[in-house]
C-alpha cells in the first residue's frame, strides 16, 4: 500500500454565506499524480488555498507529510511547491532572477539559490532566454518560467492550478514532459485542469468537485467504465454526466 | 532576518528598472525645492491695489489713482463696477477700493469726500496692507486740501490772485513731499523672520506623507500580480513581508527627504549641523511611522485605485489637521482634533527645532508618539491583513 502523503479531512470554507468548500476529504499518495477536476467555482482553488497554508479553514484539517496545516504551517511550507493559475512573477526581472528570488525565500542560500535557477531553467527549455526580461516573453514561456519558480527548493508535493492555460502545444508538451519526468522522480502533485485529455493522460487519480463537495474520485480509467466501456468514453463525458452541461459564473 | 532585506532589495532592483519612476522620485524633492526657492527665495510685499473710478473725468480722482500708482511695490488695477462686484462676490477679490461719482466735485467744493472700501471678511491679509497704503495716499490728499483752504482763506481779499496762490501753495506742497519734516528712519536690528523656517515642516512632512500612497500600493501590487500568494506559500511569515515592504518605503522617504533637508541647508542655511542632523532624526521617526500606517491602508485595501484613495484622503485630513495649510489654534475644538493626525507631532518637532532654536531633548513627547504610531502600525496593519485574507 502507498504511503499516504497529503490526507485532507472535512475541510469547509466559506466566504459571507457562500459555502466554497463544504466537507472535501481525500488522501493523495506519495509520489502519485492527483487530479482536482470541476467547473468554474466548484471549489477547486480554494481547496488548494487551503492546502497550501495561505487559506486557513473555517474547520477540518490538513496534514502532508506528517504535518498539519493548521498548527505546523511552517514545516508544511518546507514541503511544497505551488504553480498558481495566475503568472505570479516579477515580470519586470529576468527569468533567472525570479527563480533565485524565490530559491531564497524558501531557504536556499544565494549559491543553491542560483544553481538550481540555472538547473530548472534547462529542465524547461528556457536556459537561453536565463537572463530575459519575464515580460518580453511570450505566454508559454511565462507559464515555463510559473512552473519552474515552483520547483525552488525541490518540494515532496507540488501544487498545479492549471498550468497549462493559453498555452501552444509546444509549450504544454514541455509541461507535460517535465511534469511525468517529476514523477518518476518521485514528487507528488496535486493538478488542476478544465482539459479532461490533459487529465486522463497525467494523473494516477482524480477527483471531480462540484458545488464545493468531491462527488467522485478514482482512476480515470475506472471513472469511464462507470458510464461505458472504458476505452469509448472520455472523462470529459464523466465530468458532463456528473457535473451537468448548464453553464457556470 | 535576511528574508526581509531580500524583499526589501527585490523592490528596489524592480524601482530601479522603471527610470522614469527613478527619475520622479528622485527629482521631485528637487522640483518642490525650486518652488521654495521661488516662493521664499526673495520675499517681499508686493500688492495690488483694485480700484472702481466711478468719478469719470474727475481730475481729482485722476490724481489719487496717479499718486497710488507710485506707491512702491503696489500696482492698480482698475476695474468696472459691474466687474469688481462679480469678483467680490465669487471671493476671486477680498477687497476693492471705490472712488464715488462726484468725488472731484465735492472736493472742489471744500465738502469732505469719500473713499469707499468694499471687502469679504477682513479683506485678507494683502488687503489690509493695501487698505493702509491707501488710507495713507488719502491722508496725504486731504491735508494738501487742508492747506490748499486754509492759505486761500487766510489771503482772500488780499491783493494776491488766486492763480498765484494756487501756484505757490502747490510748488510749497511738492517741496515738502520731497522733503518732509518729519521723515521715519529704519533701523534694522536682526534678520528679518524667515518664512522657509515657518514653513519648510509642513512641507516636509507633507512631502513624506505623500509617499504613504506608494507604501499602500506596495501590497496591493503585490497581490494583484499573484506574487503575494506564491510568497505565503514560501517561508517568508507576514511579519518578514511586512519589515521588507516597510524597509524598502522607509529607505525610498528617507532618501528623498535627505535630499530637501540637504538642499534647504545649502541654499537657505537654515540650519547648524546638530540642528540638522536633530531634524534628520525627526525625519527618520516620522518616515516609519508614515511607512507603517501605508502598511495598513495596503492590508485593507483590495484594489491599486482603493489603496490610492484612501492613501489620498488620510493624507489631505493628515495635512490638514496637522496645521500644514493653517495655523491651528492653541485652544478649541480645531486644536483638540488636530491631535490625531500624526503631522501636528511631526510639525511641532520640526518647528522647535528648526524655527524655535529647539534640540531633541524638546520634543520628546512628538518623538514617542510617531515611534509608537510606527510600531503600534506595524502590528495593526499585521492583524488586519490577517483578518482581510482570512488566512496567515
Amino acid at each position: 500500500m502507498a504511503e499516504a502523503f497529503l490526507t485532507a479531512q472535512e475541510l469547509h470554507k466559506s466566504f459571507n454565506e457562500h459555502k466554497a468548500v463544504d466537507g472535501v476529504s481525500f488522501t493523495i499518495y506519495k509520489g502519485e499524480i492527483f487530479g482536482l477536476l470541476g467547473p468554474n467555482g466548484a471549489g477547486k482553488t480554494t481547496t488548494i488555498r487551503m492546502l497550501s497554508t495561505v487559506l486557513e479553514p473555517d474547520s477540518g484539517d490538513v496534514t502532508i507529510g506528517g504535518y498539519s496545516v493548521r498548527r505546523d504551517a511552517n514545516a508544511v511550507r518546507s514541503l511544497i511547491g505551488v504553480c498558481p493559475q495566475e503568472l505570479a512573477l516579477y515580470e519586470e526581472l529576468s527569468a533567472f532572477d525570479n527563480l533565485v528570488f524565490f530559491g531564497r525565500m524558501v531557504g536556499l542560500d544565494g549559491k543553491e539559490a542560483r544553481a538550481q535557477a540555472a538547473a530548472r531553467l534547462e529542465l524547461l527549455g528556457l536556459a537561453q532566454r536565463a537572463k530575459g526580461r519575464v515580460d518580453k516573453f511570450s505566454g508559454g514561456m511565462k507559464r515555463r518560467v510559473n512552473l519552474a519558480v515552483s520547483l525552488m527548493g525541490h518540494p515532496e508535493l507540488l501544487f498545479m492550478d492549471e498550468p497549462t492555460v493559453g498555452i501552444d502545444p509546444q509549450s504544454r508538451n514541455n509541461i507535460y514532459d517535465t511534469i511525468e519526468g517529476l514523477r518518476d522522480k518521485g514528487m507528488t502533485i496535486l493538478y488542476t485542469t478544465h482539459y479532461m485529455e490533459e487529465a486522463d493522460r497525467l494523473c494516477d487519480r482524480v477527483a471531480i468537485m462540484d458545488g464545493g463537495r468531491i462527488i467522485a474520485m478514482d482512476t480515470p480509467r475506472e471513472l469511464r467504465s462507470q458510464i461505458g466501456p472504458p476505452d469509448q468514453v472520455t472523462l470529459e463525458d464523466v465530468f458532463l454526466r456528473l457535473t451537468g452541461r448548464s453553464l457556470r459564473d | 532576518m535576511i528574508r526581509p532585506l531580500l524583499v526589501a532589495l527585490l523592490q528596489v532592483r524592480i524601482y530601479i528598472q522603471d527610470k522614469g519612476d527613478l527619475a520622479f522620485s528622485l527629482l521631485l524633492p528637487i522640483a518642490i525645492f525650486a518652488l521654495m526657492y521661488g516662493a521664499f527665495g526673495e520675499m517681499q510685499f508686493h500688492g495690488t491695489a483694485h480700484v472702481v473710478n466711478e468719478d469719470q473725468g474727475g481730475a481729482y480722482s485722476a490724481l489719487f489713482i496717479e499718486w497710488l500708482e507710485e506707491v512702491d511695490n503696489l500696482d492698480v488695477e482698475l476695474l468696472s463696477t459691474s466687474k469688481a462686484d462679480a469678483r467680490l462676490d465669487r471671493a476671486d477679490l477680498l477687497m476693492v477700493l471705490y472712488i464715488p461719482q462726484g468725488f472731484s466735485d465735492r472736493l472742489a467744493s471744500g465738502e469732505q469726500a469719500q473713499l469707499i472700501f468694499k471687502q469679504r471678511g477682513n479683506g485678507g491679509d494683502e488687503g489690509q496692507i493695501v487698505a493702509s497704503i491707501v488710507g495713507g495716499v488719502a491722508d496725504q490728499m486731504a491735508q494738501e486740501f487742508q492747506v490748499r483752504g486754509q492759505v486761500s482763506e487766510y489771503l482772500a481779499g488780499s491783493d494776491i490772485s488766486q492763480e498765484r496762490i494756487d501756484i505757490t501753495v502747490q510748488r510749497l506742497l511738492e517741496d515738502e513731499r520731497e522733503s518732509p519734516a518729519v521723515v521715519v528712519k529704519e533701523e534694522t536690528v536682526g534678520d528679518s523672520p524667515d518664512p522657509v523656517n515657518e514653513f519648510l515642516p509642513g512641507i516636509i512632512t507633507m512631502f513624506v506623507l505623500f509617499a504613504i500612497t506608494l507604501t499602500a500600493r506596495a501590497l496591493v501590487e503585490e497581490r494583484k500580480k499573484g506574487t503575494l500568494e506564491r510568497l505565503l506559500t514560501t517561508r517568508l511569515s507576514v511579519g518578514q513581508l511586512f519589515a521588507g515592504k516597510f524597509l524598502v518605503n522607509f529607505s525610498r522617504g528617507f532618501l528623498q527627504t535627505l535630499i530637501l533637508l540637504l538642499l534647504s541647508y545649502a541654499v537657505f542655511q537654515m540650519f547648524t549641523p546638530l540642528s540638522f542632523v536633530e531634524s534628520l532624526v525627526v525625519a527618520i521617526v516620522f518616515i516609519a511611522a508614515v511607512s507603517a500606517l501605508g502598511l495598513i491602508i495596503g492590508s485593507v485595501a483590495r484594489t491599486e485605485d482603493q489603496a490610492t484613495w484612501i492613501a489620498v484622503f488620510f493624507t489631505m485630513a493628515m495635512v490638514i489637521l496637522g496645521g500644514t495649510f493653517f495655523e491651528v489654534p492653541e485652544s478649541g475644538v480645531l486644536n483638540v482634533i488636530s491631535k490625531v493626525s500624526i503631522n501636528t507631532y511631526a510639525n511641532d518637532a520640526f518647528r522647535t527645532i528648526i524655527a524655535d532654536g529647539g534640540s531633541l531633548t524638546d520634543v520628546g513627547l512628538q518623538m514617542g508618539v510617531m515611534a509608537g504610531v510606527a510600531v503600534v502600525g506595524l502590528v495593526l496593519g499585521r492583524v488586519i491583513f490577517k483578518v482581510m485574507s482570512g488566512g496567515r
